[in-house]
């Protein structure tokens, strides 16, 4: 039986839109590589009794309406909010939670001017967050063309932009412009509170948090903490693969059939559009319409006959920059870490742990990464999901995730990741046990994920985590090349709904959305002429 | 009762002049007031030994723009550019070298040896240097929109450019130049070429007087800025006949012929107000100057916190002027030789003309960056020197030279010590760095003189000896150069305005936005 729609990986976006594609009514396939669904968000147990959001392991920037559309809680879907963040130091730490007046007190230690401009810099950023929020329902137009349909998102934006007091909008435009260190800058003195958030503008990226563009990435970041259902970062239930069943359970209650150890080799065309897939057994299956939710490049130069594309396209592929950036240790522990600076096993260690003591720090960590090395001393942002949910290991054990940047892709000559790889696990633990000694002693597995294995493991192209960095280049309109901007490929019929498009990578569910919903407006137009046919 | 005028000035800097010589023209009664003793700020030549002329400050002019040249009518008033045939000649630790001549087809040819690949991707890339320059030449042209809240004016103006870039490109271009805006300048050149010292020597141009490495994005938009009118990447290494200072001269002539008054040794000290609105200018021996206008050419922060009353700005402006960024990171360093420096790697003479741009790789900018991010200086900076007396032997004795050198980056905060005990060493390096390139140069050395960024700043009042007034990021670009609603070079009180560096469209010696906003001060007083 033909199907209407294909799914090319079942990550959460692909499953997001084949849960829109289902919705609508279409007859909707998804086609996983791998064994297990949810791609990059996936839970799998690593160590016996251990379970571990392997690769992105928070979620808060999964649309509100992708929630409420998908019916996500009835599918199983519950998150257990994190508290806080908590910064150790070299004899100090810095601890900011969601008791705001609590935080207040604390940074009050640290600089009484900060504890004043945290409160109107965090109102600040809900404005921003607000204002910029239509920007995530909107598929970008292109510059390249004036057509009205397209730029009326824009031009109702520009509107509101002119509504905004002068104040919020020049922050506006440093927020498109300024580095996440500059930016914050202007509001705080105390350097690890700035380093810390800073730190949220460079995941993902090949910048350190002086770099011109990253505070965009900080606003990207802010988004969830204030229009997610749970205002603030989250663990899953189940860990990041429990929104993946989620999202699956959805897509099958509206009749999307999913299938895994099925890996697509290439997309079939006939006449320059697409008619299916193939998939690596050889088996084909013909659908009208093929979305791809694995990375621009690979789908379009890995998965298309070379020369399908014009030249220009294939080389604005190439183009495309990933160069990931990070990597990700999972440990299975017999205890708690004990950081020297705040002892025991207290709420501190109930939110997010950040090693970024300093802006110094981050962005020599970024200097080693710049010329093909991991950092020496990497910036680690870690969480314990079993004090949360206990279920994620043997009982009074835990596991805890670690997230590391800088680990760069691409190593200086000479350098590979395969003999590297325990070595950059060692830097992260002693790194980390520079503020918590007993960790070396309390670990009792450790899975070191290079961006090699996050490329092998998940297919993520370079072993980017957004699939394609989140530079100012490569945003919005011309993420992931100019012209290609609006989910629609040059092959008729194929569609990229993965992070490589706009609005980007994060649990956000948002690209596989509006590709859906792209498709299915492109579907319809193609069914109106022959109902029309039909009347007549 | 004391002399009004229409428009005060302040600073004689290139801008000031050239706004004071455009109003005067226009029929206003204007007057520049300069605190130093001498006109033209950084354009100054300081004789560093004996018979030998060195430019002070900045020490090529290519981008002084041309309808400036001829409204204010310098050659008149002895103004002599001189241009060689060379743009950049980058020598190699190695032994090789790139050398960028203004002739793409010679540039080309050379690269040949370099790679093949790019040999024949060069005019290309240079083709397209200049067409998004041209665009960019469109905006550097305009009076920035009011983003804030636009008026129809505003609105026919962009739809003008838009019309202008439309006709000229197809949408395939206008994608490209919108992707390009806002890349970081290695990224830029990569995509372009695959030899390193060819990209490091476009890519210079794209850092020069900023505290960004050539990963920042945004470095880019500095090449292409600098790339304005000048027909391929990157300004054309002009120099003037007799040293900077003529044409600091030749700007002050034409200001006076026009009928402004040049006073220097008249520091100004405040802008006073009545009723919210500019009344003229206070100096520093107690005199006011009456004006109905004020024009500040001096850098925004010192213009916005240290000449207007805060209470006036009140705390959000004040606060935000305070965060305008002017992260100085120039050196100068110039050198007195006995003779000519051989570079084992120049195979004729003809190469030493133009910029000598010591940057031999993308990661040695971006290490000679690094240093400066933790207050250090690198010990392998970027250079970019001249040899002026090549094209005007009167710089010095016979026989003898000129070396002219750009050291970058040299933070203004330094972490250990201060710029007054470490000055030498910025001379020192230098010269080792050069003896990298050209062996034996340091024993031709007779004297030389140091410019740290302390020095630029207490010397030509810059702001944290920031030679642009303001970073040239994305974040103080354009419309929201140097803030938001500020950028059409009116400021926050009634009669003053910025023509300075900080204003739209940035730093070097243009002219331009002294020439903005002489249009819009003659706009309003007209009114």
């Amino acid at each position: 039986m033909a199907h209407d729609a294909v799914v090319i990986g079942g990550g959460h976006n692909g499953l997001v839109a084949a849960a829109y594609l289902a919705r609508a009514g279409l007859r909707t396939l998804v086609l996983e590589r791998r064994h297990v669904l949810g791609g990059a968000a996936v839970t799998e147990e690593v160590f016996p009794g251990f379970r571990f959001s392997e690769a992105s392991y928070v979620v808060s920037l999964l649309r509100p309406e992708i929630i409420r559309d998908l019916d996500l809680p009835r599918n199983g879907f519950a998150v257990l909010p994190l508290d806080g963040t908590f910064t150790p130091l070299d004899g100090d730490s810095l601890w900011r939670t969601n008791d705001h007046a609590r935080t207040v007190r604390e940074l009050r230690r640290w600089s009484r001017s900060d504890a004043e401009a945290y409160e109107e810099y965090g109102q600040l950023m809900v404005d921003m967050a607000r204002f910029i929020k239509p920007v995530l329902a909107m598929a970008p137009p292109d510059p390249g063309r004036l057509r009205p349909a397209e730029w009326l998102p824009v031009l109702r934006l520009a509107r509101a932009f002119r509504d905004l007091p002068r104040d919020h909008q020049a922050t506006f435009v440093q927020l498109m412009t300024m580095s996440a260190a500059d930016f914050l800058g202007q509001w705080f003195e105390t350097d690890p509170l700035i380093a810390t958030m800073a730190a949220s503008g460079i995941i993902g990226t090949f910048q350190g948090i002086r770099s011109p563009g990253t505070a965009y990435v900080l606003l990207h970041h802010y988004m969830g903490e204030i229009d997610g259902a749970f205002r603030a970062w989250g663990i899953p239930r189940g860990g990041t693969g429990g929104v993946s069943e989620a999202i699956a359970s959805a897509a099958r209650s509206f009749g999307a059939e999913i299938r895994t150890e099925a890996a697509v080799a290439r997309v079939a065309l006939r006449e320059d559009r697409a008619t299916g897939v193939v998939l690596e057994s050889g088996e084909e299956i013909a659908a009208r319409t093929v979305l791809s939710s694995v990375d621009a490049r690979t789908t379009l130069l890995g998965m298309l006959e070379p020369g399908t594309l014009e030249p220009s396209v294939e080389e604005a592929l190439r183009r495309f920059r990933y160069r990931g950036s990070s990597g990700k240790v999972n440990l299975a522990l017999d205890g708690l870490p004990d950081f020297t600076s705040m002892p025991g096993g207290g709420e501190h260690l109930r939110g997010a742990i950040s090693i970024s003591p300093s802006v110094d720090w981050m962005e020599r960590a970024y200097d080693d990464a710049k010329y093909g090395r991991f950092s020496r001393r990497p910036y680690v942002d870690m969480v314990i999901p079993t004090l949360v949910d206990p279920s994620m290991a043997p009982p009074g054990k835990h596991v805890m995730s670690c997230f590391v940047q800088y680990a760069p892709y691409h190593l200086a000559e000479g350098a590979s990741w395969d003999e590297q790889r325990e070595a950059f696990g060692d830097t992260v633990v002693e790194t980390i046990a520079e503020f918590a000694p007993n960790l070396r002693d309390r670990v009792l597995h450790r899975q070191v994920l290079t961006p090699l294995d996050l490329e092998r493991e998940f297919g993520l192209a370079e072993g980017n985590i957004f699939q394609g960095e989140l530079s100012l280049e490569q945003l919005f309109w011309a993420r992931p090349a100019p012209g290609l901007g609006r989910y629609r490929t040059p092959v008729d019929g194929l569609w990229l709904c993965g992070s490589s498009v706009h609005p980007g990578g994060g649990i956000m569910g948002a690209p596989g959305r509006l590709a859906a919903f792209e498709a299915l407006r492109d579907l319809a137009g193609r069914r109106r002429p022959a109902a029309v046919a039909g009347e007549g | 009762m004391a002399e009004r005028y229409d428009v005060a000035v302040v600073g004689a800097g290139h801008n000031g002049l050239v706004c004071a010589a455009y109003l005067a023209r226009a029929g206003l009664r204007v007057v520049v007031l300069e605190r130093r003793d001498r006109a033209g700020g950084p354009l100054e030549t300081a004789e560093i030994a004996p018979g030998f002329r060195a430019p002070a400050g900045v020490h090529t002019v290519g981008r002084l723009r041309r309808s400036v040249v001829r409204d204010l009518a310098l050659e008149r008033h002895a103004l002599r550019l001189l241009q060689p045939a060379v743009r950049s000649f980058a020598p190699h630790p190695d032994g090789r070298a790139v050398t960028l001549w203004d002739d793409p087809a010679r540039t080309a040819a050379e690269l040949e040896p370099w790679s093949a690949r790019d040999a024949a991707a060069y005019q290309a890339f240079d083709r397209r240097v200049r067409a998004l320059a041209s665009l960019m030449g469109h905006l550097h042209a305009t009076v920035p929109p009011n983003l804030s809240s636009p008026s129809l004016d505003d609105a026919l103006a962009g739809l003008r450019v838009a019309a202008a870039v439309r006709r000229a490109w197809g949408p395939r271009e206008v994608r490209e130049a919108l992707r390009i805006l806002p890349m970081p300048v290695a990224d830029f050149v990569d995509e372009a070429f695959a030899t390193d010292a060819l990209r490091a020597a476009i890519a210079a141009r794209g850092v020069h007087y900023t505290a960004m490495g050539p990963r920042a994005a945004g470095t880019t938009a500095v090449l292409l800025s600098d790339s304005v009118g000048q027909r391929g990447a990157g300004e054309r290494p002009v120099t003037v006949a007799g040293g900077p200072g003529a044409l600091a001269d030749a700007l002050v002539a034409a200001a006076r012929s026009s009928g402004a008054e040049v006073r220097c040794g008249a520091e100004a000290v405040a802008v006073t107000t009545s009723r919210r609105r500019v009344t003229g200018v206070a100096l520093a021996g107690g005199e006011e100057v009456l004006a109905r206008a004020v024009v500040s050419g001096a850098d925004p922060k010192r213009t916005l916190l240290d000449l207007v009353d805060p209470a006036l700005l009140g705390p959000t402006l004040s606060w935000r002027a305070s965060n305008i960024r002017s992260p100085g990171t120039l050196a100068k360093v110039n050198l007195a030789l006995d003779a000519l420096p051989t570079f084992p790697a120049a195979s004729d003479e003809e190469r030493l003309r133009g910029r000598i741009v010591v940057a031999p790789g993308i990661d040695d900018l971006e290490r000679a960056f690094d240093a400066s991010k933790y207050g250090g200086i690198s010990e392998e900076p970027y250079l970019e020197a001249t040899i002026p007396t090549l094209s005007d032997p009167s710089l010095a004795p016979e026989g003898g030279h000129v070396m002219s050198v750009l050291l970058q980056w040299a933070p203004y905060r330094l972490r250990d010590g201060d710029w007054k005990a470490r000055r030498e060493e910025l001379g020192d390096l230098a010269i080792k760095r050069l003896e990298q390139v050209a062996p034996g140069m340091s024993g031709m050395v007779l004297a030389r003189e140091v410019l740290t960024p302390a020095d630029v700043e207490r010397r030509y009042g810059l702001t944290e000896g920031h030679p642009l007034h303001a970073e040239p990021g994305l974040d103080q670009f354009f419309a929201w150069r140097p803030l938001l609603g500020y950028a059409r070079y009116r400021m926050p009180v009634a009669g003053l305005y910025l023509c300075g560096s900080g204003a739209h469209p940035g730093g070097g010696i243009t002219g331009a936005p002294g020439a903005n906003a002489a249009r819009v001060v003659l706009g309003d007083l007209r009114r």
